[in-house]
């Protein structure tokens, strides 16, 4: 408690110290300082992407220690079978699918704040999107993993795909699993896309700053030759948008098709309506929640705070508030359709997860997604960063329980009392490779950061520009009406 | 081809060693024997070997003693799996899950597969020669009577055989040992039918009552039991029989019951007499004798209602003919054979005799026939032990070991045999005591013959012939080895038989005639009984003797609780593993118990109210503690038990016999009391008192059963329904 | 790779609803099992491990629920048994019930498999490819009755299930499965492919009794009936007629009548839609004891 207290105090040091000057303090309410100069925001984004600190290197090694230990736990399990991971019939699926499923929503952040809030002109995305789209695109990796690592026979993925072959066999398209594999790789590659397309001016820009070493090669070669010219704005404005246009209905349905692996089964707790809505805003929740916790952490590790503003934060956290309500509200929707369809399996289902072996992990799942969430309704805790930072991480501990309870207890307790099986605990593999996840992605998402720009330059200034532009506009009209 | 960069010797290899996935076992070719695999093809295959075509040999099967005559299927000189042979008149093409893993008995990679002399715990191998010269010296320094010969239920040529090796060795030491097999009842059958094993009608009964027959499970011939218990169920004219089942312990035939009663443990003779009593019909002297059970004590006495006594009166006096059967549960009390006295009794009271209880029919080689025998018979090989009577010791097809009862102390007596040879199919306990060991060739693999103790439809003589070659190069058959020792003592007779098979056809031929071959050659006759696998009798039938009376009827009064041993100890004899012969064949192991659903594991069957009172749970260690001893069993709450009665099942624990029995579980017989029938001097199975105590260890109990039991929640998936609301005469 | 393989021959032979498509013709494998007559003796249990190749796994991995038993026999008590107002004691023994693959005429296994490694064959089974199995088990995590197995460990190999001499025991008509597929029952497929092959070469289908399961042919009891559904000779189909349960519907006569029909003869789940090709008739109690 009192480290608490001191921790909270060197924050509201820092926050003393932020260079924003005192008389633009009030800023609070501003998104972003206007006079910010252009070179200042490059110096700032570039600074970021320059040799990185012990620290850094620290944490890379036990994001790698991490990731070896799945690494390890794979090859045991690829050794010896699925076995290994303490699966079992009825307990066909596990951790794997849960976790699947927690990388895959974690994705949505990115998608949301670059593509959806850019149609929609929410010009506070703008300092925060690049980071989020990086998120979705090595979330979306993370899961990847998870699909393969589930397969009992690995080493033959590639039978659930569609590729050439002689015999003209095809997979079976009635699977969900089938839908499920298109939709990733869909979804992954049009990320990738994305995220590279919208980050080619900056790419110019770190050319332009670099005069040798395989930094400058690299940039040279993926900013394919950007000049800025206007042809060039020009076009890449619509392919933007146009990828932005292509990605939103993507990521819905990406998601709903990861419901409908559940959905479209027959399954008691899984044969539900409203699972694809479900899933979409579960998916929404835990991504904004993730991108609390990593714009929390960008932001004091980049000293980030001229971008990545409290009032930035404040509208990501209410944004986030609002989905974690929609999400209670369809877990209230699926609580209420399972007891009035008469069911009795999926009733039991139910009850056995609200009294049942899985109840500390179904009540965590509800405090940690829906109760959890309240404070963020508070306007104080809106902008208190270490409450910001528990809280998110919660939510996300909440999301991921959530994955489980909808995977593991119709498992244990499905339509076949004689199998019913209340013990089961996954093995240390099964945990091992989750934790390893978390490993993968942080080095991933490390690497990123050094070597792209994690804030985007070009849209700061542009959001710089345009509130420039914004204010000169009122000054005229007040002046005007002067 | 060569261009393709496969060269000839390459290309060979890849064709050579695809047939070699199929051809690599025992057809004499191969050479598994000295542990190498040559790749032979097919142009070398013995001529019964058609590639990819299955061909069938008819054999029996060696798993129980019920005698059920087997179909195996071979495919390329291996035998792959045994199904019923629908031309026996006992298991009619079935059989049961024992029967079936007969090939785990055979295929079995702990087999023994060389003579052994045992110095301690250390085996050298040595050569046949060696081991019947051995035999032969040991034999030479001892007198006759101070010969032994321990085995289990054998018949057939071997029994003659066996019987002729002894008389030239002149002993008369002979003991049969059948740890469970129902020789009190036998007595019992004896006294009040003439004839130790009547011929029930199942299927003509509409009611069956049945004190603790285990006949669906493991009761004298289960597999055909089980037929005729398909048939009754039909019943004749839509009406289904009734099977009522009065026992302790919830056999898998009290499972099966219409109505099952939890009777207090020792009083089904109580029962029986009450039934009479309130039947009714008794006069003379049974009806003095049951004059005493009314209702009020009898319900008193065995905690039955009086109600259910007046039902099961009410019944078996409307639907007749009925059949009342005394099984294993009724005959293991100091007064088993008062018992099963009563419960004949009570057959003969309602008429039975005659009409569900038949005469049994014989071979007409009586000295063919079983022998038969219990714990009297290993009791006084034990007394004998004990006194160092016996010199020479020979063990077949017993373990007594595994499953003598711990009070008789029988492996320390054994050690004061002089030279024990066991002979042995794997090393099992009684093996490892032995001196010498000699390999046996598995039931697959020899020749011979079997005459059940249970037969309808006439009489007949199984035949056993190999179903392929042998597996292990150094076995031998018992009774290519009973003849060989045979020879040594009178060489003139038995020379002209180069081995078993030969004595064995030869015997036979010599009585074709009466084996129905009058008429046919030699060879025709004898591979006409091969191919059939059976010999078909006539058989002499023989006749009910006794006759209905209670005289010498006393049954006890239950005895009050005992406050240091509370509890009665059933050992529960379950049909897959009955007295561990086959624990260790591991289909067997791994198929649940049918009514715990428990694998792998000895449990120790409790009352869940019993379990509430001595804090119980699933999974708790207890410790079983009887005056002779104490062993250790994971706790299962059964509802099929009396409340002052545990049960643990038999086969399991055993300390030898291969890698699938050994360290499995534990051995009630370990703990059993030395109590025995006061009139037969059979060991009382059921007498052990015992108290359980909890050890505080605790284990996950492995079983197939989930986590919501036995029950169905509210799903309609085994659905019940009552004779009032189906009619089963329309049924196809 | 053609789009017109695509459209004839993938899931050519599955049925959303079985009277929709095609019709079985001439075969259609089915069965039924008394449940009056079964004992739950297990030998059907046994025999199917003989026939079928299925590997014991030992006791802590049976433990683990890994037992691979296609055939299991269940064991359920009386709902009234020892709870409040119900009897102590199991007074009308307990309900075996076999418990199998259901092959199921529109089976939730089928569609959701994505490498199409779960089909059906035209006479009506619900094959497993073992070659095309990837492992995903979601088969297994739709299949109602929970009667996929899957091969958790490598058990002809590295598990060492059939030491040497046991493995000489090995069906050669059915394959050994290697870790990471999934198998259930097939209604002993190699059978069934040998009976129509000795039929074919005599110009004729299969009759009735031709053909026994590895279970059916065990069974002590006779409890199960095995055959050929649409062959009107068939003691399968006689008694599924007499039981006037029919394939493609999922409510049956004996459940709409009011006041009782007479009949016994149901299939588990019915109103899950899978219509599975196993009939149980129900068992019976004497109501006068």
């Amino acid at each position: 408690m009192e480290k608490d207290t001191n921790e909270s105090a060197a924050w509201t040091k820092r926050e003393n110290e932020s260079p924003i000057p005192k008389h633009e303090r009030r800023a609070s309410e501003k998104d972003i300082r206007e006079s910010i100069a252009w070179a200042k925001i490059n110096q700032d984004v570039l600074k970021s992407m320059e040799t990185p600190r012990k620290l850094y290197w620290v944490i890379l090694f036990f994001a790698f220690a991490a990731f070896s230990v799945g690494v390890g736990c794979e090859v045991y399990q690829y050794q010896n079978g699925m076995g290994v991971s303490n699966k079992n019939n009825p307990h066909a699926w596990g951790l794997y699918i849960s976790t699947f499923i927690f990388w895959i929503g974690m994705s949505h952040s990115g998608t949301l704040l670059s593509a959806i809030l850019h149609l929609m002109h929410a010009d506070w995305r703008k300092p925060i999107f690049r980071f989020a789209e990086a998120l979705t695109t090595f979330s979306l990796m993370t899961a990847g993993l998870f699909v393969m690592v589930h397969l009992g026979r690995l080493w033959q993925f590639y039978y659930s795909v569609p590729y050439p072959d002689e015999r003209g066999l095809w997979p079976n398209f009635q699977s969900p699993l089938l839908w499920d594999a298109m939709a990733i790789f869909t979804y992954l590659s049009s990320s990738i896309l994305f995220l590279y397309i919208g980050m080619i001016p900056d790419l110019a820009i770190c050319r332009d700053h670099l005069h040798e070493g395989w930094r400058k090669n690299l940039y040279t070669w993926l900013s394919l030759g950007w000049e800025g010219t206007d042809r060039q704005w020009r076009n890449f404005r619509v392919t933007y948008l146009t990828i932005a246009c292509f990605l939103i209905p993507l990521a819905v349905s990406v998601h709903s098709i990861v419901a409908a692996d559940f959905a479209m089964s027959q399954q008691p707790g899984w044969h539900v309506t409203s699972f694809p809505a479900y899933f979409v805003a579960g998916a929404l929740y835990s991504g904004c929640s993730a991108i609390i916790t990593l714009f929390i952490i960008l932001r004091y590790v980049f000293k980030f705070e001229e971008y990545m503003t409290l009032p930035i934060l404040k509208k990501t956290v209410r944004l986030t508030f609002a989905i974690a309500m929609i999400w209670t509200y369809l877990n209230a929707v699926e609580f209420a359709s399972v007891w009035y369809s008469h069911d009795q399996a999926s009733k039991d289902v139910l009850i056995q997860k609200v009294i049942g072996p899985f109840a500390p992990f179904w009540w965590g799942m509800i405090f940690c997604g829906s109760v959890v969430p309240l404070t963020l309704a508070f306007k104080r805790f809106q902008t208190n960063i270490p409450v910001l930072f528990v809280v998110s991480l919660l939510l996300n501990l909440g999301m991921w329980l959530e994955r489980w309870m909808i995977v593991a207890p119709t498992f244990s307790h499905g339509y076949y009392p004689w199998t019913w099986d209340h013990d089961q605990w996954p093995g240390f593999v099964q945990w091992g490779m989750v934790f390893a996840s978390f490993g993968w992605f942080t080095m991933l998402f490390m690497g990123f950061c050094k070597v792209f720009p994690s804030v985007s330059m070009y849209e700061v200034k542009e959001m710089v520009y345009h509130r420039k532009l914004h204010l000169k506009k009122s000054e005229t009209a007040e002046q005007g009406a002067h | 081809m060569i261009d393709s960069g496969l060269d000839r010797r390459d290309f060979l290899k890849v064709l050579g060693w695809g047939g070699a996935a199929v051809a690599l076992s025992g057809c004499g070719n191969t050479s598994v024997e000295d542990g190498k695999e040559t790749v032979v093809s097919y142009v070398e295959a013995a001529d019964y070997v058609i590639p990819g075509i299955g061909v069938y040999y008819n054999s029996t099967c060696a798993q129980c003693d019920a005698g059920c005559s087997i179909n195996g299927r071979v495919r390329e000189g291996r035998v792959l799996k045994l199904e019923g042979n629908p031309a026996s008149a006992i298991n009619r093409g079935r059989t049961c899950g024992l029967g079936q893993a007969g090939v785990q008995h055979h295929y079995n990679p702990d087999r023994v597969r060389e003579p052994l002399l045992r110095h301690g715990d250390k085996n050298e191998v040595i050569t046949w020669d060696k081991a019947y010269a051995l035999i032969a010296e040991k034999l030479s320094g001892a007198k006759g009577d101070e010969v032994a010969f321990l085995s289990g239920g054998v018949s057939g040529h071997l029994k003659v055989l066996l019987g002729n090796y002894l008389d030239s060795i002149g002993s008369k030491n002979h003991f049969v040992y059948e740890a469970l097999a129902p020789a009190v009842v036998r007595a019992a059958n004896k006294k009040a039918y003439g004839v130790e094993m009547p011929r029930y009608n199942i299927n003509k009964a509409k009611v069956v009552l049945s004190f603790g027959a285990d006949f669906l499970g493991a009761w004298v011939s289960p597999v055909h039991f089980s037929q005729q218990y398909a048939q009754f169920r039909k019943g004749v004219d839509g009406q289904r029989g009734v099977l009522i089942q009065v026992e302790s312990k919830m056999t898998l035939t009290g499972a099966n019951a219409d109505r099952w009663i939890p009777v207090r443990p020792g009083t089904e003779g109580i029962l029986a007499l009450g039934i009479i009593n309130a039947l009714g019909t008794a006069s003379g002297d049974i009806a003095a004798a049951v004059k005493g059970y009314d209702r009020a004590r009898v319900s008193k006495e065995t905690g039955v209602p009086p109600g259910q006594i007046d039902k099961i009166a009410a019944l078996l006096k409307l639907r007749s003919p009925s059949l009342v059967l005394a099984g294993s549960a009724a005959e293991g009390y100091a007064h088993g054979s008062q018992n099963a006295a009563a419960i004949n009794l009570l057959n003969q009271v309602l008429g039975n005799v005659g009409k569900t209880v038949e005469a049994s029919t014989s071979v007409p080689f009586p000295q063919m026939a079983p022998a038969k025998g219990n714990t009297v018979a290993l009791k006084s090989l034990n007394d004998g032990l004990a006194a160092g009577k016996y010199k020479v010791l020979f063990c077949y097809a017993a373990n007594p070991v595994f499953t003598a009862p711990g009070a008789m102390k029988f492996k320390d007596h054994l050690a004061k045999a002089g030279f024990k040879v066991a002979f042995a199919h794997y090393l099992d306990e009684t093996a490892l005591q032995a001196d010498l060991v000699l390999p046996l060739d598995s039931a697959l693999e020899d020749w011979g013959t079997q005459v059940p103790e249970y037969m309808t439809e006439g009489a007949q003589i199984n035949i056993q012939q190999p179903l392929m070659e042998k597996l292990h190069a150094n076995t031998r058959g018992m009774g290519d080895i009973l003849l060989a020792l045979v020879k040594q003592r009178r060489a003139e007779e038995y020379k002209s038989f180069d081995d078993y098979y030969a004595y064995l056809r030869g015997a036979m031929l010599l009585n074709k005639n009466a084996l129905g071959g009058s008429g046919a050659d030699d060879d025709t006759f004898w591979n006409e009984t091969l191919t059939k696998g059976i010999v078909k009798l006539a058989g002499s039938a023989g006749t009910l003797s006794g006759k209905a009376s209670a005289a010498g009827l006393t049954l006890p009064v239950p005895s009050a609780a005992d406050v240091q041993y509370p509890l009665q100890l059933i050992p529960g004899v379950t049909a897959s593993l009955r007295d561990g012969r086959h624990a260790n064949q591991p289909w067997l192991q791994e198929s649940p118990d049918p009514l715990t659903t428990i694998v792998w594991d000895s449990w120790v069957e409790i009352h869940p109210k019993k379990a509430a009172e001595l804090h119980i749970t699933e999974g708790d260690i207890v410790e079983v503690t009887s005056r002779s001893g104490s062993i250790r069993a994971q706790a299962y709450l059964f509802p099929g038990i009396h409340p002052d009665a545990i049960s643990v099942p038999l086969g399991r624990g055993h300390e030898a016999l291969g890698r699938y029995a050994k360290g499995y579980g534990a051995n009630p017989f370990q703990i059993l009391d030395a109590v025995f029938d006061q009139e037969t001097g059979e060991l009382a199975m059921h007498e052990t008192r015992v108290k359980v105590s909890k050890t505080g260890q605790r284990v996950v109990v492995v079983k197939d059963e989930g986590a919501a039991g036995g029950k169905q929640m509210g799903r309609k998936i085994a659905v019940l329904v009552t004779t009032d609301e189906v009619d089963l005469s329309k049924e196809a | 790779m053609s789009v017109s393989n695509l459209l004839e021959n993938w899931a050519q032979f599955r049925h959303f609803h079985p009277i929709d498509d095609k019709p079985h013709d001439p075969y259609k494998w089915a069965m039924s099992i008394d449940l009056d007559a079964c004992t739950g003796c297990n030998a059907c249990s046994v025999a199917c491990y003989a026939e079928n190749n299925l590997p014991v796994v030992g006791k802590e991995k049976y433990q683990h629920g890994h037992g691979m038993h296609w055939m299991r026999i269940e064991r359920y008590w009386d709902e009234g048994l020892g709870v409040a107002g119900g009897s102590d004691f199991p007074d009308h023994g307990a309900q075996f019930l076999p418990m199998m693959c259901q092959q199921c005429e529109a089976a939730p296994c089928e569609t959701v498999c994505p490498a199409a490694a779960t089909n059906h064959t035209a006479d009506g089974l619900n094959s497993q490819i073992y070659n095309r199995c990837v492992g995903s088990r979601y088969c297994s995590a739709n299949c109602p009755f929970k009667v996929r197995y899957f091969n958790w460990y490598d058990y002809p190999t590295t598990d060492n299930v059939w030491p040497a001499e046991m493995n000489q025991q090995l069906n050669p008509d059915v394959t050994v499965r290697s870790k990471g597929v999934m198998e259930k029952c097939t209604f002993c497929v190699q059978r069934l492919h040998a009976a129509k092959g000795t039929a074919k070469n005599e110009g004729r289908l299969v009759h009735d009794g031709d053909v026994q399961t590895a279970c059916q042919q065990v069974c002590p009891t006779g409890a199960i009936t095995f055959g050929n559904l649409v062959d009107h000779e068939s003691k399968v189909h006689k008694q599924w007629q007499s039981q006037q349960v029919e394939l493609d519907k999922d409510a049956q006569v004996k459940d709409q009548k009011e006041g009782g029909s007479g009949l016994r003869g149901y299939r588990i789940f019915e109103e899950l839609r899978p219509y599975p090709s196993v009939m149980y008739l129900e068992r019976v109690r004497e109501s006068a004891i």
